[in-house]
C-alpha cells in the first residue's frame, strides 16, 4: 500500500508502437485439399467457399481464407452468365461497396486497375476474391508481403506443376512505399504479374501487369480474371509469354475462364481455381502499443517504508543507530488514477534498494 | 432513424465466473488433457504440433510440415521490444536496428512433475543447503499458514521439511486454471492395472490434500495445495498397498506405490504401464460482462426508413409517387402513403390500417456518434404503436 504518490509530468510519459508480424505460408496443398476435400465447405447458399487447414469437422482446424467470385453488371460476361447470375453480380457489388465505396451520383464503383478514378482506365469488371481469415491477417497483411502463385497450362496436373516456368506469381511488390489509401476499407496495394514466363522485367516491382489488388486491413485480394483468360493479354508482356489459365481449370474443363464464370456454379469455379493455387504467403502485422512510464524516485523521497515489519519496538530495523540513514527496498510500484483509484501494478524482479544517496527511475512500460 | 441515450439505470456492468474442469490422466508414458487423445496428420504425428498433453497456445501449425510453419519476428526499432527469449545483452549486441529478430511457434505448455528424494538438491555458497523451488516458493507457501499448519515449509507441528523430505511436487501452469484453481475441486487418482486403489482431495477446502480413499486411511493429509499458484505439493512416502511394486523411480528397483510416486512414468526408456493416475480439478476465469438495456417506448420507433415502407404505385399515378424532379427541381411528394401491412384473417380482406414496424437491429453508439456495436434479433420483432419492448443487449468485455 502507497503512502506516498508522486504525479507524473509531460516528461514522465511517451508511447511507442511496435509492430509484431508473424510469417504466414500457406502451401497450394492446404488449398487444393490435402485432406480429400474434408477441409473445404461449402454452403446450400452456394456464394463461395471455405479452405481450413484441417478437416473443418474437427476441433483443430482453423479457418484459413473464403474464395468467390464476381461480376459486374458492365461486364460482357455479366449476360451470357446463365448459372448463379444474380449472386455473382450481387457479389460483385458487395464487394465493391465494401472496398471501394460510391462515386459521386451514388453508384456503386467499379474495381479501378491502378486504383486511380480521377483518370479513368481500364476497370476490373470481373473478379476473384480471396478473403483471408482474421486469424491469419490479425490487425493487417505487411505491406510488401504479399504473394501467390498459380499453376498454369492445360490442367493443373502434377506433371504440369513440375514443369518449369508453368507457373505466375502475384505480388504486391513496392507496396511498401507505394500504396493507395483511397478506399472506405482502409489502405490497398496493387497485385502485380511477376511471371517466369514474362520478357517484363518485374524486378523492379512495376513493369508487371496490374492484376488486382490487396486490401491490407480488410485482409481481402481481389483478382482480375483476366489473369485465368488469354482474352487480356497484358501489352507490355506479349501474347507469346503470356502464361494465364488459357484453358481454364480443369475441374471444369469448359475450355476458358469466361465458360467458367459464367456456364458454372461459384463452388464449381472456385473449385477450379483452387485446385490452380500453389502457394500464397505473407506476413501478418499486430500492432503493440505502449505507454512508457517513468518513474523517478529521487534521492529524499520512497526511503521509508509502511510496511508493518519496517519498524520492531518503534524502531527502524534497517537502522542499527539513529544517525544511520533511512533505507527501503522498493518491490512494487502502483499507478493510479487522478482520483487515486489503483489501475496497474509493476512488479520488480527483485527489491530494489533505496536510501537517501541514490535516486532511482523506474521504466514502467505497459502494452495494449 | 431515432438514437437514444442509455440512462445509468440501462447499464449494468458484471463479472461472469465460471469454472473450467480439466482433467489430466497419466498412463504409460503418456500425458492426457481432458480425454483428448493423439490425433496423427500428414505431415506430422499429432496435428496440433505439440505432444499430448500439451496446448499449444493460438494453435496456428495444424498439420504443417516443419518448412511451412508460421512463425513471429519483430524488426528492431526504436521502441527497443523484442521477445522475452531474448535477453537485454542479446538485444543490444547482436542486432542492429533493422534486423529482423525471429521466434518460434508453436508455444506449448503442460504439467510438469518433479520427484525431489529425501536430501537436499542444491548448494548455494555460503555451504547452506536448500532446494531451489522450494526456496522460490516459500514466502508463497507460508503466506497460508494461517490456513493450515501444513503450510510451514519447515515446522515441528506438520513434523517434516519440505526443503529436505521426499516430496513429489505438481506444476500446473495457470492456462489450464486461469485465476485460481477451485477450492474443493482438486481430485488425485491412483490406479493400479485399471483399479482405483487410492484417492486424494481437497475435502476441506483450506489447501491439504486428505487421502478419501481407501477407508483405512481417510482424513491422513499427503500434501497441499496452492491454489493461486497452481502447485500441488505431496509429502507422503507411506506406502498405498504392499500388494503391489513398479519402477517408478526408473531405476529397475521395484517400490511400493506411494503418494510420492503419483504421476510417475518410470524411466523414458521403460514407461511404467501398470500405474495411471488422474488429475482432475475446476479452474475459476472472470468475465467481465457489459448489460444494456435498450427501449421501445410506446408510441416511438414507429417509422422505418425502409423504402418498403412507402406504399409504391404500380400505375405510376401521381398522388402516389415518391418525387417529383426536373432538371432544376426535386419535390417530394406530401401524398406519401405508408403501406399497410397489417394482415387480415380473410381472403381478399384489406385490415383497417395500423402503423407497425419490424425491429431487426439495434445499433450502439459512443459519444461521437460511431456505430460500435450492433446487435441483430433472431427475428425481426413487430411493434405497433402501442407496443413497449425493452432489449437486453449482452456484451462479453
Amino acid at each position: 500500500m502507497a503512502t506516498t504518490f508522486k504525479t507524473f509530468s509531460n516528461n514522465d510519459k511517451t508511447s511507442t508502437r511496435t509492430m509484431l508480424h508473424e510469417a504466414i505460408p500457406l502451401t497450394g496443398t492446404i488449398v487444393s485439399g490435402t485432406y480429400n476435400e474434408e477441409n473445404i465447405k461449402n454452403y446450400s447458399h452456394g456464394m463461395f467457399q471455405s479452405v481450413y487447414d484441417y478437416p473443418y469437422l474437427s476441433s483443430s482446424a482453423n479457418h484459413i481464407l473464403d474464395i468467390t467470385y464476381g461480376i459486374s453488371k458492365d461486364s460482357a460476361y455479366s449476360s451470357s452468365t446463365t448459372v448463379q447470375q444474380e449472386k455473382k453480380l450481387n457479389i460483385y457489388n458487395q464487394m465493391a461497396q465494401v472496398l471501394v465505396g460510391y462515386d459521386a451520383t451514388g453508384s456503386i464503383r467499379l474495381f479501378d486497375e491502378d486504383g486511380n478514378f480521377a483518370a479513368g482506365g481500364a476497370t476490373i469488371d470481373e473478379a476473384w476474391f480471396f478473403n483471408f481469415s482474421r486469424l491469419l491477417t490479425k490487425d493487417e497483411i505487411k505491406k510488401g508481403s504479399f504473394e501467390m502463385t498459380f499453376l498454369t497450362g492445360g490442367a493443373a496436373t502434377d506433371a504440369v506443376k513440375g514443369e518449369s516456368g508453368a507457373e505466375l506469381t502475384i505480388g504486391d511488390t513496392g507496396s511498401a512505399n507505394d500504396y493507395r489509401v483511397n478506399s472506405p476499407a482502409g489502405e490497398y496495394g496493387i497485385l502485380y504479374t511477376k511471371s517466369s514466363g514474362s520478357t517484363g522485367a518485374f524486378s523492379d516491382g512495376y513493369d508487371g501487369y496490374p492484376c488486382g489488388m490487396i486490401y491490407y486491413q480488410a485482409g481481402i485480394a481481389v483478382l482480375t480474371a483476366s489473369i485465368f483468360n488469354n482474352l487480356h493479354v497484358p501489352s507490355n508482356v506479349g501474347a507469346e509469354n503470356w502464361v494465364g489459365l488459357d484453358a481454364g481449370p480443369a475441374a471444369v474443363g469448359s475450355g476458358s475462364c469466361q465458360g467458367l464464370m459464367t456456364g458454372s456454379e461459384i463452388s464449381g469455379g472456385v473449385e477450379g481455381v483452387r485446385d490452380r493455387i500453389k502457394n500464397i504467403s505473407f506476413s501478418n502485422t499486430t500492432e503493440l502499443n505502449s505507454t512508457i512510464h517513468f518513474c523517478r524516485a529521487n534521492h529524499n523521497e520512497f526511503n521509508y517504508s509502511a510496511n508493518p515489519t519496517y519498524l520492531s519496538a518503534s524502531q527502524i530495523v534497517v537502522k542499527d543507530k539513529a544517525a544511520d540513514s533511512p533505507v527501503a527496498y522498493v518491490t512494487t510500484i502502483g499507478l493510479y488514477a487522478p482520483d487515486n483509484e489503483l489501475l496497474a501494478v509493476a512488479k520488480l524482479s527483485e527489491p530494489i534498494r533505496k536510501d537517501p544517496t541514490t535516486e532511482l527511475t523506474f521504466r514502467v512500460r505497459l502494452d495494449y | 432513424m431515432p438514437k437514444f441515450k442509455f440512462s445509468p439505470k440501462d447499464i449494468l456492468y458484471n463479472q461472469i465466473r465460471l469454472y473450467p474442469k480439466t482433467e489430466f490422466l497419466i498412463y504409460s508414458g503418456t500425458t492426457f488433457y481432458n480425454q483428448r487423445a493423439p490425433v496423427s496428420g500428414t505431415a506430422v504425428d499429432d496435428v496440433p504440433h505439440v505432444p499430448n498433453g500439451y496446448v499449444s497456445l493460438y494453435e496456428l501449425n495444424v498439420d504443417r510440415p516443419s518448412t511451412a510453419m508460421i512463425y513471429p519476428f519483430i524488426t528492431k526499432g526504436g521502441s527497443l521490444s523484442s521477445f522475452s527469449t531474448v535477453s537485454t545483452t542479446n538485444f543490444n549486441s547482436d542486432f542492429a536496428y533493422g534486423d529482423i529478430l525471429s521466434g518460434s511457434y508453436p508455444l506449448s505448455s503442460s504439467i510438469t512433475r518433479q520427484h525431489y528424494a529425501a536430501g537436499f538438491t542444491d548448494l548455494d555458497s555460503g555451504g547452506r543447503n536448500y532446494r531451489k523451488r522450494i526456496e522460490a516458493l516459500r514466502n508463497t507457501i507460508e503466506f497460508y499458514s494461517n490456513v493450515s499448519k501444513h503450510f510451514m515449509v519447515s515446522s515441528s507441528a506438520s513434523g517434516r521439511d519440505l526443503a529436505a523430505v521426499e516430496m513429489n511436487m505438481i506444476d500446473i501452469p495457470s492456462i489450464f486454471f486461469g485465476s485460481n484453481i477451485d477450492k474443493g475441486t482438486i481430485d488425485l487418482k491412483f490406479y493400479i492395472t485399471g483399479t482405483l486403489v487410492a484417492r486424494a482431495q481437497d475435502l476441506y477446502r483450506n489447501g491439504e490434500i486428505v487421502v478419501t480413499e481407501p477407508a483405512s486411511s481417510t482424513e491422513t493429509v499427503v500434501g497441499l495445495a496452492l491454489y493461486n499458484e497452481g502447485f500441488i505439493i505431496l509429502t507422503s512416502s507411506t506406502a498405498i498397498t504392499t500388494e503391489f511394486q513398479d519402477d517408478y523411480l526408473g531405476t529397475g528397483v521395484v517400490q511400493n506405490p506411494t503418494w510420492n510416486y503419483f504421476g510417475s512414468t518410470g524411466s523414458a526408456a521403460t514407461p511404467i504401464h501398470s500405474s495411471s493416475y488422474t488429475i482432475e480439478f475446476s479452474g475459476s476465469t472472470t468475465s467481465p460482462t457489459l448489460t444494456m438495456f435498450a427501449h421501445a417506448r410506446r408510441g416511438m420507433l414507429n417509422f422505418s426508413n425502409n423504402p418498403t415502407y412507402i406504399k409504391y404505385s404500380s400505375s405510376g399515378s401521381v398522388d402516389e409517387e415518391l418525387a417529383i424532379t426536373a432538371s432544376n427541381m426535386y419535390l417530394e411528394s406530401d401524398k406519401k402513403y405508408i403501406a399497410n401491412t397489417i394482415s387480415s384473417s380473410y381472403s381478399q380482406a384489406e385490415e383497417p390500417f395500423e402503423k407497425q414496424t419490424f425491429i431487426s437491429r439495434i445499433g450502439i453508439y459512443d459519444d461521437d456518434d460511431n456505430l460500435i456495436a450492433i446487435a441483430k434479433m433472431a427475428t425481426p420483432i413487430r411493434k405497433k404503436e402501442s407496443d413497449e419492448y425493452t432489449f437486453k443487449l449482452k456484451l462479453d468485455i
